[in-house]
């Protein structure tokens, strides 16, 4: 990996088509349409085309009426008018189709690349951004905003700009019979405008409450479902009922209050009094043998293409406001700036396994400090066991070592060597961290445990399974090493998944193991079997084990009692036994 | 998603006859009938003014071809065009209002029934059905019936208007108007064919779209993995991979749904310049005015557009139905509970006695068989055994969450069914394995039972928890947000604000199965003092999976199916040496310190 590029500065880096434009959600999204060109060219001639095409319809049929009503109509000029109004109509047809796909492949090439732009990026994120995020989250950007940013193309982009040039027909139509007629197309777009942009104004709070609302109700709704064994036991069931009665008429409320605003939608009216308008004043025309009726009727007749883009709009703007919001949650995301670095010219040596933490103190944020005047000293080779309660820091301080997070204070050291100063794949790859919630793939249980090793023989994983006391349980499946996880059954209890992640350690065989132990055996004989493989996995490296397991702190070298950020307490079993009460108590039957 | 998981149906779904459904709707709009009747007389009037534009454009065209016009003919003309606008704008407005409430209240009334129903049922019907499908049914079903009174609305409105139209257009020429309703089921046999095959392509294309779904969304969750090993590589090939397919599907997906306008477009197009022509050619033999011809070519669009929306207005009704007949389900399915009498006791003792009680989740399989169990007032209660003895069942007959089939239970004397449900359950404290937390703050919490007791005595129980450490490591104490079903607490602290939760509503009688998951051991010793508060104050019947409990109870009672196979305490059973000594081998020695101190020989350095 080399260390000039900006992007290389994050700790993975893959080619992407394109460089884009992340100042402004409206800019990104421009930078990626740019990119296609050729089909948003053949999109806007589908659309423009499309419209002009329509034109035709009421203008020949203006023509036919002025034929039929002349002294000596000629059936074959009528005729021909007929048949270009029928060829221009297929032709419209299949530039209206033209139109339609163009944009459903822009909206789905955009999809594909941007969601690729974004997993490029979050792939190059550091695990402190990756620790701090959620997943669900993610997930949802993944999925969920980058199909808005497909739906703000196709049908939002489609809808709006096909439907703005109906918009303009009569304005260019109307003045080819007499320069007046631009009045009253000319009249209605700018009110229409005007209306438009009023009643998205007002619309978009209500909407929002009517949303909100209704998540209000369907989470408590979903809360007191799951949860109908406390409400019946508590005796709380009319509470619940009333409750949820609440809710309902504040959304029913909600949603009353939008109909109205949708009720009141005055670019229908506005149309209905441009259409009025237009009539007579062309009439008018008529009247003083400007026009003949035939114009009037095809002028009239453009005047109705108004109404499409009248109701359409609607739907579509609300299409292309939801893009542009989830466009600005993607951007949000991409622009989280990563803190660490790769340290590529930092100390690269064989980890012998010592760890001091001295004076260390870390936040997440300003506000609040987790770690506070931190000091442990750790040998080569020793388990340390770490206990406290859930939010005492335990996890947190584990993730010091490995630079999932950096200290504030003070300096957590590697073998003498700060870990700031370490290269930083040269650390990582020597600690491995075994996290509480373990992740697996759906692949197959080999390929999870040579993950870190995917070059791994058959007999090496078996061996690594073994020594995890995860090879019984393994073989236990009709597959055995090939089953595929999450298929059929295969669904594996904590403490299996924590003897894969274990069998991983033991193939890669880090120097430093940090363990975050939270699982618990139902029976005695489970719990054999996960204690031989924690101990074993600690054997001949440095381990740190967050654990809630009485033998592990028993007979660790080791103990470090966290309370609220701070070190309650740090000794030997027998030392603590002494002097600390509180840990006397959990070692009393 | 919802539309998928609100489809399958449950056991108590039951078909209505249509009469039946039809009575049940119609009660719903029964308090709204003055909406209807304006939703009625609006969909009418706007129908009516949709067909009368061309209709009057069209005769006013006759009245000035050929002829010399007056101004007062145009502002006549203009002024009813824009008078129809008007009304047209006003009877929209007065449509959306009110279908708007109508339909709102609908929802909220239909809602509201089944949330209480659901509610109310038995336990039994909670445990046998997924909570999140009720939830389907509660909100989707009921949006989705009421989207079906929009829908009608807007079919009715566009069928009167096609039959006012076809009526007019009759009357003006009716071998061309033949001519035109022979379009109609050319046209409905395409939409159909189309219907189909866009019906198609979405299914796979849903199909796909989740699995490509699920492979982003594992690809996502595998990103800190991936990193912890430097495999980020691998797994953006696969990710890669579900992006391509992703992109594959929804592109033939696109294709057929451009396609259908456009072809409606054109075969509309064809029509017209058919109708140009021959209208044309009518018009010179004399057969119809130039103004009829104009009313043909001018509605033309307007009498056809309800083929799209009719032809799938029917599967529409069907589906607003049945999510009608599963509302309707879920509110009429049977309780199993019922009770005889309506005894609201004063302060119960807590005597239990449970005499040949017969008790079977379905009828083949029994649980209990004539069981008996008698508990003194203040009696702490252990039940051990493997999964599947029946420990579980006794808690929920002494709750009441499920009906027994025979016997009896009686509390303090009296038969358990003659009390007043809300009553006795107001003397019984229950925690469940995983106990339950509501998102709100921890106080909220502990107060769900007792809405009205005071923060002081919560403080003081709190305090005799551990001097009240437990309060003192939540960031906020007793207004720390637990979060969607506690998720921001650790498991310890759930249980300890389930424990603070039965210690303020000081009941009767306890019934606590115990959690299997793993507690870091200081909260562990905690939760023990909590539990030792509860059970010095109360009858405690205990399903136990810490050897602490165990050892803290009165009396240990054995169970293997549905039987008492021993009974005693904790040493005399040990010393015993048969079933408790089984039982202790396999779920209780490694809690035991002998073992801590035995795993001495795992250590190897």
């Amino acid at each position: 990996m080399t260390a000039q590029t900006a992007e290389n500065i994050s700790e993975f880096s893959f080619k992407t088509k394109y460089q884009t434009n992340r100042k402004s959600a409206g800019l990104w999204i421009l930078s990626h349409a740019i990119h296609q060109w050729p089909w948003i060219i053949m999109a806007l001639i589908g659309a423009i085309s499309n419209a002009a095409l329509a034109s035709i319809v009421p203008i020949y049929i203006g023509k036919a009426f002025n034929e039929v009503i002349k002294n000596s109509p000629s059936l074959a000029v009528i005729g021909r008018y007929a048949l270009i109004i029928g060829l221009s109509q297929v032709l419209r047809g299949f530039l209206q189709f033209v139109r339609n796909f163009g944009f459903e492949i822009i909206a789905q090439k955009i999809e594909r690349v941007v969601r690729q732009e974004l997993y490029v990026n979050l792939l190059g994120k550091s695990m402190t951004f990756h620790n701090l995020q959620s997943v669900g989250d993610l997930m949802a950007r993944a999925t969920n905003d980058v199909r808005e940013l497909n739906y703000m193309f196709s049908p939002g982009f489609n809808l709006v700009i096909g439907s703005l040039n109906f918009l303009f027909i009569p304005l260019f139509v109307g003045p080819t019979y007499n320069s007046a007629l631009i009045l009253a197309p000319a009249l209605f777009i700018v009110l229409y405008t005007l209306a438009l942009w009023h009643y998205l104004r007002i619309l978009n709070p209500v909407t929002s409450n009517v949303r909100r609302n209704f998540g209000q109700l369907n989470s408590r709704l979903a809360e007191a479902i799951d949860g109908v064994e406390i409400v019946k036991g508590s005796a709380q069931e009319d509470a619940e009922i009333n409750r949820f009665s609440q809710n309902a008429i504040a959304y029913r409320d909600a949603s009353i209050r939008q109909g109205d605003i949708e009720s009141r939608f005055l670019p229908m009216l506005l149309l209905g009094i441009t259409m009025a308008v237009g009539l007579g004043h062309s009439l008018f025309l008529l009247q003083q043998g400007v026009l003949n009726i035939g114009d009037v009727i095809s002028y009239f007749g453009t005047l109705s293409f108004l109404g499409f883009p009248t109701f359409i709009s609607l739907f579509a703007y609300s299409q292309i406001s939801l893009g542009f919001a989830g466009a600005r949650r993607i951007l949000q995301l991409m622009n989280t700036e990563n803190k660490l670095d790769q340290n590529v010219q930092g100390f690269d040596e064989f980890i012998r396994g010592e760890i001091t933490f001295e004076d260390v103190s870390f936040g997440y944020n300003d506000e609040e400090t987790s770690l506070e005047n931190i000091n442990i000293k750790i040998s080569p080779g020793q388990t340390v066991a770490i206990v406290g309660q859930t939010g005492s820091g335990k996890t947190t301080l584990v993730k010091l070592i490995n630079r999932t997070f950096d200290v504030r204070i003070g300096a957590v050291k590697v073998d003498g060597v700060d870990v700031r100063d370490w290269y930083l794949e040269a650390l990582r790859n020597q600690i491995s961290i075994i996290e509480q919630d373990i992740f697996l793939f759906s692949r197959s249980i080999a390929d999870n445990i040579t993950f870190g090793k995917p070059e791994a023989t058959r007999e090496e994983i078996i061996q690594a399974a073994t020594e995890a006391q995860a090879h019984d349980f393994i073989m236990s499946f009709e597959n055995g090493y090939d089953t595929i996880i999450g298929e059929r059954g295969a669904t594996l209890s904590g403490g299996q998944r924590q003897r894969l992640a274990l069998a991983r350690a033991f193939l890669t065989s880090p120097r430093i193991l940090v363990l975050d132990d939270s699982t618990s055996a139902i029976d005695s004989e489970t719990e054999d079997k996960i204690q031989q493989a924690i101990f074993r996995a600690a054997e001949g490296r440095t381990t740190l084990i967050i654990t809630h397991r009485l033998s592990q702190i028993r007979w660790a070298n080791q103990i470090v009692v966290m309370r609220k950020g701070k070190i309650a307490a740090i000794g030997t079993h027998e030392e603590l036994m002494r002097t600390s009460p509180s840990y006397q108590k959990i070692f009393s039957e | 998603m919802g539309f998928f998981s609100g489809l399958s149906a449950e056991q108590y779904d039951r078909q209505y006859s249509d009469k039946k459904l039809f009575t049940r709707i119609v009660d719903y709009f029964k308090t709204q009938t003055q909406r209807l009747v304006v939703i009625s007389i609006t969909i009418i009037v706007r129908a009516v003014i949709v067909a009368a534009t061309p209709v009057i454009v069209a005769k006013g065209l006759d009245r000035v071809t050929g002829q010399s016009i007056s101004t007062q003919f145009i502002v006549t003309l203009s002024g009813i065009v824009l008078a129809l606008g008007i009304i047209s704008w006003v009877s929209n407005l007065l449509l959306r209002r009110s279908s708007a409430r109508t339909i709102a209240e609908l929802i909220r009334q239909l809602s509201t029934d089944a949330f209480t129903a659901s509610v109310r049922q038995d336990l039994s019907f909670h445990d046998n059905f997924s909570s999140g499908k009720i939830v389907s049914r509660i909100t989707s079903d009921t949006r989705e019936f009421g989207q079906l009174v929009t829908l009608s609305t807007d079919v009715l409105m566009q069928l009167i208007t096609s039959i006012i139209l076809a009526v007019v257009l009759l009357q003006a020429e009716w071998r061309l108007a033949l001519a035109i309703f022979i379009l109609i089921p050319l046209l409905f046999l395409l939409v159909l064919q189309y219907r189909h095959a866009a019906r198609k392509v979405t299914r796979d294309g849903m199909r796909a779209m989740a699995n490509v779904n699920s492979t982003i969304k594992e690809t996502v969750s595998g990103i800190a993995i991936a990193k912890n090993f430097r495999q980020e590589e691998s797994i953006y090939q696969e990710f890669d991979a579900a992006n391509q397919t992703s992109y594959k599907v929804n592109i033939r997906r696109g294709f057929i749904l451009s396609i259908v306008f456009p072809i409606l477009r054109t075969v509309g197009g064809i029509a017209t310049a058919l109708l140009v022509y021959y209208g044309a050619m009518s018009v010179l033999q004399g057969v119809v005015t130039a103004g009829a011809w104009y009313l043909f070519l001018s509605t033309l669009d307007k009498f056809l557009s309800p083929v799209m929306s009719i032809s799938s207005f029917w599967t529409q009704v069907q589906t607003g139905l049945s999510a009608a007949e599963r509302i309707f389900a879920l509110i009429d399915a049977q309780h199993s509970i019922q009770q005889i009498e309506d005894i609201k006791p004063d302060r119960l003792l807590g005597r239990i006695d449970m005499n040949y009680v017969n008790f079977s989740y379905t009828p083949d399989e029994p649980v209990l068989q004539d069981f008996s169990l008698h508990l003194k007032s203040g009696e702490t209660l252990a039940l051990v055994g493997h999964t599947g003895a029946g420990k579980t069942s006794i808690g929920r007959l002494i709750t009441r969450f499920y009906e027994f089939q025979q016997g009896e239970i009686l509390i303090d004397g009296v038969d358990i069914r003659r009390f007043n449900l809300i009553a006795l359950r107001l003397q019984m404290g229950i925690v469940s394995q995983v106990p339950f937390l509501f998102s709100g703050t921890v106080e909220d919490n502990i107060k769900y039972g007792c809405p009205g007791c005071a923060n002081a005595d919560i403080m003081r129980i709190a305090r005799q928890i551990g001097d009240g450490e437990w309060l003192e490591t939540l960031p906020n104490g007793l207004d720390t947000e637990v979060g969607e079903r506690g998720s921001q607490l650790s498991m310890g602290q759930r249980q300890l604000v389930a424990l603070m939760r039965v210690l303020i509503q000081k009941p009767a009688i306890f019934i606590l199965d115990e959690a299997t998951a793993s507690i870091d051991p200081f909260t562990e010793a905690q939760i023990q003092t909590a539990l030792d508060l509860i059970l010095s104050e109360t009858t405690s019947i205990l399903i136990a999976h810490r050897l602490s409990t165990v050892k803290s109870a009165d009396r240990i009672l054995v169970m293997r199916q549905g039987e008492i196979i021993e009974e005693g305490n904790h040493q005399d059973l040990l010393t015993q040496g048969q079933h408790y000594a089984e039982l202790y081998n396999t779920y209780f020695r490694h809690q035991s310190l002998a073992y801590v101190e035995e795993a001495k020989k795992y250590v190897r350095k």
